[in-house]
């Protein structure tokens, strides 16, 4: 199982939910698993930061489900996989694609 | 079981996923635990060995780490406060093509159940024996346990513990233990390494980890461990010196070692040296040798 960020992210990319993440499971910049970094610094480079379509991923095969992360979301972006209310079951196959997973 | 075969670029074929060993129950662990990482890296661990959930019983005591053979799919037993390792011997000596496992936590393990620690390192028997040290009595909402540091303010030391922690590697080496290692349970693939070797070692193979409780313990987090931890392999670390594997499990403070400190392959498991289980299989597998009239007059005897 993995958790899952939805759609509320989209354009929030608040980073709560990196700063408690015990594995540094939650991207912002997939490919080099910034753990969430690279959005702080764009954030801090620019409070006013176009983040229309960016959002955060959490990497399916690093999560250990804790579920930390979920209460601290702001906007109840995060789910638990099989929780996943049913308008934003895309981003499951999406968040386990953005890091070349296959979604089950 | 869906038996999957999964693709993923240079790791090996894995034929049965972490997900297959997910129990019917969910963990009810408090968000964060560090359990967490211990269950999914078990799991990980399992399912890179091939281990199928039926030649694999996980015992355990009593605590919140305790609760962990409900939420994993295989054999299980929750047993008594500090008492899985006799049991689990038991089961092993009766069974010993299982793959016996025995999690427990710092005061299940090491306070009320430390006596069965040593006795059963000294027998090496093929054990693997994971402890989820958080420094807490996490069930009981926050007591001192046996690694609590000296001066800790708990519940149970309004005014801080005036008792030296045990350090549970150097017990385990000088006990006779032939697997000694340290982890941390946020430490992904190391980790799941770890719990792979010691599967896969002949004899009683225990892990001490780092697995911060988020409720009680305010003082060894998952921030504490991160500051800290250091990887014993990128000291060059031999595992076959016990003299060094004292001194780096001594070191507490900037710099904390895990990894593996001590791996002893030479001397024979308990198993493999009781004339009884030489031939003929598992206990468990053989014939009594009674009638049913026979076993029955045992039985009422007994009742
Ligand atoms: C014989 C006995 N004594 C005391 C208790 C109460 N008790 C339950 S769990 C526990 C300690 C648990 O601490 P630990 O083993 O570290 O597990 P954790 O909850 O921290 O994971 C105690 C003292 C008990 N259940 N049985
Ligand atoms: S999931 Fe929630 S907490 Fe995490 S970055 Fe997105 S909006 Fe922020
Ligand atoms: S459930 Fe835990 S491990 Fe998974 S992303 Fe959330 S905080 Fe990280
Ligand atoms: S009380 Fe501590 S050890 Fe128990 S589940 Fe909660 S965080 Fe984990
Ligand atoms: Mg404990």
């Amino acid at each position: 199982m993995t958790f899952i960020i939805t759609e509320p992210c989209i354009g929030v990319c608040d980073t709560a939910c990196v700063d408690v993440c015990p594995v540094d499971c939650i991207h912002f910049d997939v490919d080099e698993k910034d753990a969430g970094q690279k959005m702080k610094e764009m954030k801090a480079a620019d409070p006013n930061v176009d983040l229309e379509k960016l959002q955060l991923f959490i990497d399916p095969e690093e999560c250990i489900d804790c579920a930390a992360c979920e209460p601290e979301c702001p906007v109840e972006a995060i789910f638990p996989e099989d929780e996943v209310p049913d308008v934003w079951k895309d981003f499951i196959k999406m968040n386990y694609e953005a890091f070349g997973q296959e979604a089950p | 079981m869906s038996n999957k075969k999964k693709k993923t670029a240079g790791k090996p074929q894995v034929t049965i996923s972490p997900k297959d060993y997910k129990g019917k129950v969910n963990p009810d662990w408090c968000v964060g635990c560090g359990d967490f990482g211990v269950l999914n890296a078990f799991q990980k661990a399992c399912s890179e060995l091939g281990l199928p959930s039926h030649k694999i019983l996980v015992v355990s005591g009593i605590g919140c780490s305790s609760n962990f053979p409900g939420f994993f799919n295989s054999y299980g037993m929750h047993t008594l406060h500090g008492r899985p390792l006799p049991v689990a011997t038991g089961a092993k000596l009766a069974n010993h093509e299982l793959t016996v496992i025995v999690t427990a936590g710092d005061g299940d393990g090491y306070g009320i159940g430390g006596n069965h620690f040593t006795h059963t390192a000294r027998r090496n028997i093929d054990l693997t024996y994971l402890v989820m040290n958080n420094q807490i009595y996490g069930l009981t909402t926050g007591q001192i346990s046996p690694t609590s540091r000296m001066g800790m303010k708990t519940k149970s030391t309004p005014y801080g513990s005036v008792e030296l922690p045990v350090n549970p590697l150097t017990l385990a080496i000088m006990g006779g233990a032939t697997f000694v290692a340290r982890a941390y349970s946020s430490e992904g693939s190391y980790f799941v390494n770890l719990i792979k070797q010691a599967i896969q070692h002949k004899g009683f193979s225990f892990i001490d980890i780092f697995s911060p409780c988020v409720t009680y313990n305010h003082e060894n987090t998952h921030t504490f461990f991160k500051q800290r931890i250091k990887h014993l392999e990128d000291e060059g670390h031999d595992p076959t010196d016990w003299k060094t594997a004292c001194e780096k499990a001594m070191i507490w403070g900037d710099e904390i070692y895990t990894g593996l400190f001590l791996q002893n392959t030479e001397r024979r498991t308990l198993e493999q040296l009781e004339p009884i289980l030489d031939k003929g299989g598992p206990l468990a597998h053989r014939s009594l040798g009674l009638t049913e009239a026979q076993s029955s007059k045992i039985i009422e005897k007994l009742m």
